[in-house]
């Protein structure tokens, strides 16, 4: 059953390995970008009350530092969902019709690249990424050193975390991509997916940080276990019992919008009009 | 005066066109704004545990804020169509329509596309200075109002021609959008006060890439008076003309690598 799909994950995979030089080049616009927000924050711990050691809504300066580098490797590692442009080219181009009558299911093929382009960016990128940070963050006491069961633990519970992120992230870029069957308008639909997940998964700043009531809700949305929930696992700002939580309350949401994705395509299919081809 | 002429008669077209799709202009538009309004969010929840960011209060970072918005949806308004260049038209070939009409290339790429989105962006940029400008006090006299209007449209030149520099290399190397991206993205460390950046950001923010000439250094002279603003204007004009010749420039030296895909 599954094996029908393993073709999907090896393309992804393939493809993104094919790309390497492009892969590359997006790390370094994306680490840029992370840099205007560690000098933001410096100067933010700089210019606080209590001087640069000061403790702002539950975190240091230097946690801070090491929150923005991980999530920005988190977000690079896990957001490649090409399914919101595939979906759209696939309406447009009427290239759709060609899924509709092979025995796959279309949202299956989609899990399959999605799950298969993380794995070769975890390999190709996320592992070293991570793990020189990891390091580097700890020689210069950003990091306090774990036991190494805790290490193990956590990290074990973060690539679950991680795992699901992508499966959310991709259930999500699914679930816009189905709205282009409704309008053309493919570019400003992605870029209200990108900004909502960005703004909402704490990629730009930790939901602690958003105002009381504000935050009480975002943290109950599908958004923040697309990326705050499983680099606070790994830095351990969570212990045993709350990334549990987390990973249940992400869990549980992937299982509501797979549903919702698959009322929204019966829908969404009913309108479609292929022009020969 | 023929230019001109079909400067207007092809930007019409692209807007007729455009409007064709109401309901996708809509779209872009609300989603634009929407990833303004999570980006001033962003900065305004950080700025709230703190009283000023380097003795720079909410309001006039809001303003920096702003005041970035004016050039850059200028340069929006004009130039979307080289980014196509660079991610896509060379790589595609689709380049070759303009090499055979007797009109310079760079002017076709210019009267392809013009972005009403930009307005957007222009409006949400104004209320944000004329709301921040409520709660701060700063000194208006004809030099400062002369220096922002300067800035505003110089700067625009500054970044166009950035993008043509770019978009440039595609002629060389079939598709050169990551770049072009990497270097536009500098606008965003713009947007803040050049203080909170150490000396060598500061010194790419003015020489290299001097998206912080046009944008943290006039707000900072008007809310301050750091600097001459007649000065600073001349500064602006001097390295607008700069960039603009050299993008043209390279512009006229990569377009002869260009070569078609055949199909």
């Amino acid at each position: 059953m599954l094996k029908r799909y393993k073709p999907f994950l090896r393309a992804n995979a393939m493809d993104l390995l094919a790309y390497r030089f492009n892969m590359i080049v997006w790390l370094l616009v994306t680490l840029l970008q992370a840099a205007t927000l560690v000098f933001l924050w410096v100067s933010v711990y700089r210019s606080a009350p209590g001087g640069i050691d000061a403790v702002i809504n539950g975190f240091t300066y230097k946690e801070v530092i090491v929150y923005t580098v991980f999530t920005t490797i988190f977000t690079f590692v896990t957001f490649n969902s090409e399914t919101l442009w595939l979906i759209n080219s696939d309406i447009r181009k009427g290239t759709i019709g060609n899924y509709l009558i092979k025995p796959i299911s279309y949202r299956g093929k989609f899990i399959a690249s999605s799950l298969g382009g993380y794995l070769t960016m975890m390999v190709m990128f996320g592992l070293p990424l991570f793990t020189i940070s990891y390091v580097v963050f700890g020689l210069v006491g950003f990091i306090a050193i774990p036991t190494w069961y805790d290490l193990v633990f956590h990290v074990f519970l973060f690539l679950i975390g991680q795992t699901l992120a992508v499966l959310l992230n991709d259930v999500i870029s699914y679930i816009f991509g189905l709205l282009c069957f409704y309008t053309s308008s493919g570019w400003g639909l992605n870029q209200l997916r990108a900004t909502l997940i960005s703004f909402l998964s704490g990629t730009l700043l930790p939901l602690a940080f958003f105002p009381p009531v504000f935050k009480t809700i975002v943290n109950l949305l599908p958004f923040a276990g697309l990326s705050q929930n499983p680099v606070l696992i790994l830095l351990m700002k969570y212990d045993y019992l709350m990334s549990l939580k987390v990973l249940g309350l992400a869990l549980g949401w992937l299982i509501i919008l797979e549903l919702f994705a698959k009322l929204l395509f019966r829908h969404a299919i009913k309108k479609i009009t292929v022009q020969g081809g | 005066m023929n230019y001109i002429k079909l400067y207007f008669t092809c930007i019409k077209r692209s807007i007729i066109s455009r409007l064709e799709y109401k309901k996708d202009l809509f779209i872009a538009s609300f989603s634009f704004l929407f990833s303004n309004l999570c980006a001033l969010l962003s900065i305004f929840f950080i700025l709230q545990a703190i009283p000023s960011l380097e003795g720079y209060s909410l309001w006039e970072i809001g303003f920096f804020y702003g005041f970035s918005m004016i050039p850059i949806s200028l340069d929006h308004l004009f130039s979307d169509e080289f980014w196509l260049v660079a991610y896509r038209r060379v790589k595609e070939g689709d380049m070759d329509m303009y090499f055979l009409r007797p009109v310079p290339v760079m002017f076709q790429v210019f009267a392809e596309n013009f972005q009403p989105e930009g307005f957007g962006e222009m409006i949400l940029g104004t209320a944000l200075i004329v709301v921040c400008s409520f709660n701060i006090t700063f000194a208006l006299s004809f030099g400062t109002i002369l220096m922002m209007v300067v800035a505003s449209i110089f700067g625009a030149i500054i970044i166009t021609s950035l993008k043509i520099i770019f978009a440039s290399f595609a002629f060389v190397f079939k598709s050169s959008g990551p770049l072009l991206q990497i270097i536009y993205n500098f606008t965003n460390y713009a947007k803040y006060p050049l203080k909170i950046y150490p000396e060598f950001i500061r010194f790419i923010l003015i020489f290299l890439l001097p998206f912080g000439l046009f944008i943290s250094l006039p707000v900072d002279t008007l809310l301050r008076g750091t600097y001459n603003p007649y000065l600073l204007s001349v500064g602006i004009v001097v390295v607008a003309s700069l960039f603009f010749a050299l993008a043209v420039r390279i512009w006229t030296l990569c377009i002869q690598k260009y070569e078609s895909t055949g199909s």
